[in-house]
C-alpha cells in the first residue's frame, strides 16, 4: 500500500514538473527548430499508470489547455490527445510489461504520432518533410526526457522498495 | 516496475464509454462559434494559464531588456568613437572661425529621454509620453529623434515630462530634403494601398525627379527639428499628382514599435564654450 501510494507521488510528482516546464518554456519551444515535446510525453507517461478512461479525460484537459495557449485548435486538440491518452493506455497493456527498455520506444513512437496529428491540425499544415524528420527528431528528444524522467523515477522506487 | 493494469471487461467498457464520451465533447467544442471558443480560452487563460502567461512575459521583457542594453552598449561605443574623431574637427572649426572672425558656433543640445508609446490615454497609437531628466525644459515643438531617424514631435512639456506625436499623426508634417540638396519638399504620414503607413513626399517640382532608395534628411527649416536627421527613403514615385509639382511614397527609417529611448532637440541651446588656450 506503502509502495503504492509512493508510486503515485513521484511520478505524478516528475509528470506535474514535465507540464509546468513545457507551459513555461513554450514560447522557447515552439522557436527551436527541434525540441522535446513535453506535453505529449507527459501525457505518454502518465498513460502508463492510469487506466485507458482517466488517461483520456487527462489528454482532454491537456489538450485544451495546450489550445487555450496556442490560441488554436480548440477542440481537435483535445480530441488528439484524448485518442492518444486512449490508446497510449491500451497499447501499453498490449505491446509490453516489464521492460523499462521499451518505455523509450514507446515514448518515441507515441509522441511522433502525436505530433504529426497535432501538426496536421496546427493552422499550417507542414510538408511530409518535416512530419517525417522533424517529427521524428522531436519524438526522438522528447523519447530522451521523458524516458530520462521515467528511468529516475523508477530508480527512486526501485530504491525504496 | 509493472506498468500492467489491463482490468475487468466491465471497466474496459466504462473507459470505451468515457473516451468515445470525450471524444464527441471535443467535436462539439471545435464546432463551437469562434466567440465561444475564445471565450473559453479566456477564461483559461486568466485562471489556471495566467502563473505561466505571467512567467512567460517576464521572460521575454527580461531579454527584451538584455537586447536593448546590448544595443544601447553598441551604440555608446560607436558613438565614443565618433566623439573622439570630432575633437580634431571642433578645434579646427574653432581655430577657422576665430581667424574668419565669425562668432561661436550654435551647437544643436538634445538629451535623453523614454518614449512611452500609447500613454498616457491607452489605445491612442499616435501618441506618446516623453520623460527625461526633470532639469531639462524643452520648448515645444521640439523634435524627437532615435539614433536612426526622426521619430516625432514634442507638442508639450512640463518639467521632464511632456506629450508627444509620433511622425505617424495626421498632422505631422516635417521638411525635408537630399543629402546633396537637390530636393526640398514636405513629408507627412501617408496610408498605402496596402493599409501600410508609410511617409508621402510632397511639393517636389515636377521636372525634379528622385531615384528610389535616396536618403531624405530634415532640411532644418521650421526649428522643431535640426538639420540633417534621417527621415527615410524614397520607394517610388506616388500616383498623385497636382498641378507643377508630384509626390513620392517614403519608407520610414523609424518605426514607432521600435522605439524606447529618444533625444529631444533642445532648440537654441548654446552649450558652454570651451577653454583652448591649452591646446
Amino acid at each position: 500500500m506503502e509502495t503504492e501510494r509512493s508510486t503515485w507521488v513521484w511520478s505524478g510528482f516528475s509528470i506535474v514538473v514535465l507540464l509546468i516546464l513545457h507551459f513555461l518554456l513554450r514560447p522557447l519551444f515552439v522557436r527551436l527548430p527541434v525540441a522535446p515535446n513535453l506535453l505529449v510525453g507527459a501525457l505518454l507517461l502518465a498513460t502508463l499508470r492510469l487506466r485507458a478512461g482517466h488517461a483520456a479525460l487527462l489528454g482532454f484537459s491537456l489538450g485544451i489547455l495546450e489550445a487555450a495557449m496556442a490560441l488554436e485548435g480548440m477542440g481537435w486538440y483535445a480530441l488528439a490527445l484524448t485518442v492518444i491518452g486512449y490508446v497510449g493506455a491500451r497499447s501499453r497493456d498490449l505491446l509490453f510489461a516489464d521492460a523499462r527498455f521499451y518505455v523509450f520506444g514507446y515514448l518515441f513512437l507515441g509522441t511522433w504520432l502525436a505530433e504529426s496529428v497535432l501538426l496536421l491540425l496546427g493552422t499550417s499544415p507542414p510538408g511530409p518533410v518535416r512530419l517525417l524528420a522533424g517529427g521524428g527528431a522531436d519524438a526522438l528528444l522528447t523519447a530522451l526526457v521523458c524516458g530520462g524522467v521515467e528511468a529516475m523515477t523508477a530508480s527512486i522506487l526501485e530504491r525504496q522498495v | 516496475m509493472r506498468y500492467l493494469t489491463v482490468g475487468r471487461p466491465e471497466s474496459q467498457r466504462r473507459d470505451l464509454v468515457l473516451a468515445v464520451a470525450l471524444a464527441f465533447f471535443s467535436l462539439f467544442l471545435a464546432g463551437l462559434s469562434l466567440d465561444s471558443r475564445l471565450a473559453i480560452t479566456e477564461v483559461l487563460r486568466s485562471s489556471i494559464l495566467a502563473p505561466f502567461l505571467g512567467a512567460q512575459s517576464m521572460f521575454a521583457r527580461g531579454a527584451d531588456l538584455s537586447e536593448q542594453v546590448a544595443t544601447l552598449t553598441t551604440e555608446r561605443e560607436v558613438l565614443a568613437a565618433r566623439v573622439l574623431e570630432a575633437a580634431d574637427l571642433e578645434l579646427e572649426n574653432q581655430q577657422l572661425r576665430a581667424i574668419a572672425g565669425l562668432p561661436e558656433r550654435r551647437i544643436s543640445e538634445f538629451a535623453v529621454g523614454e518614449v512611452i508609446p500609447g500613454a498616457p490615454e491607452a489605445g491612442v497609437s499616435h501618441s506618446f509620453l516623453f520623460r527625461t531628466r526633470d532639469d531639462v525644459a524643452p520648448v515645444t515643438p521640439a523634435g524627437i529623434s532615435a539614433p536612426d531617424g526622426v521619430v516625432g514631435v514634442l507638442r508639450t512639456a512640463n518639467g521632464g515630462s511632456g506629450l508627444g506625436e509620433f511622425w505617424t499623426h495626421p498632422d505631422f508634417r516635417v521638411g525635408v530634403r537630399t543629402p546633396s540638396g537637390s530636393a526640398t519638399g514636405i513629408l507627412r504620414s501617408f496610408l498605402a494601398a496596402d493599409g501600410e503607413t508609410m511617409m508621402l513626399l510632397e511639393g517636389i517640382p515636377f521636372q525634379t525627379d528622385i531615384a528610389a532608395g535616396t536618403l531624405l534628411v530634415t532640411s532644418g527649416i521650421g526649428g522643431v527639428h535640426p538639420a540633417g536627421v534621417p527621415v527615410g527613403r524614397v520607394v517610388e514615385e506616388a500616383e498623385t499628382r497636382s498641378g507643377w509639382s508630384h509626390s513620392f511614397l517614403v519608407e520610414p527609417i523609424v518605426r514607432p514599435g521600435q522605439i524606447r529611448v529618444g533625444l529631444v532637440w533642445l532648440v537654441g541651446s548654446v552649450l558652454p564654450s570651451q577653454d583652448t588656450s591649452s591646446s
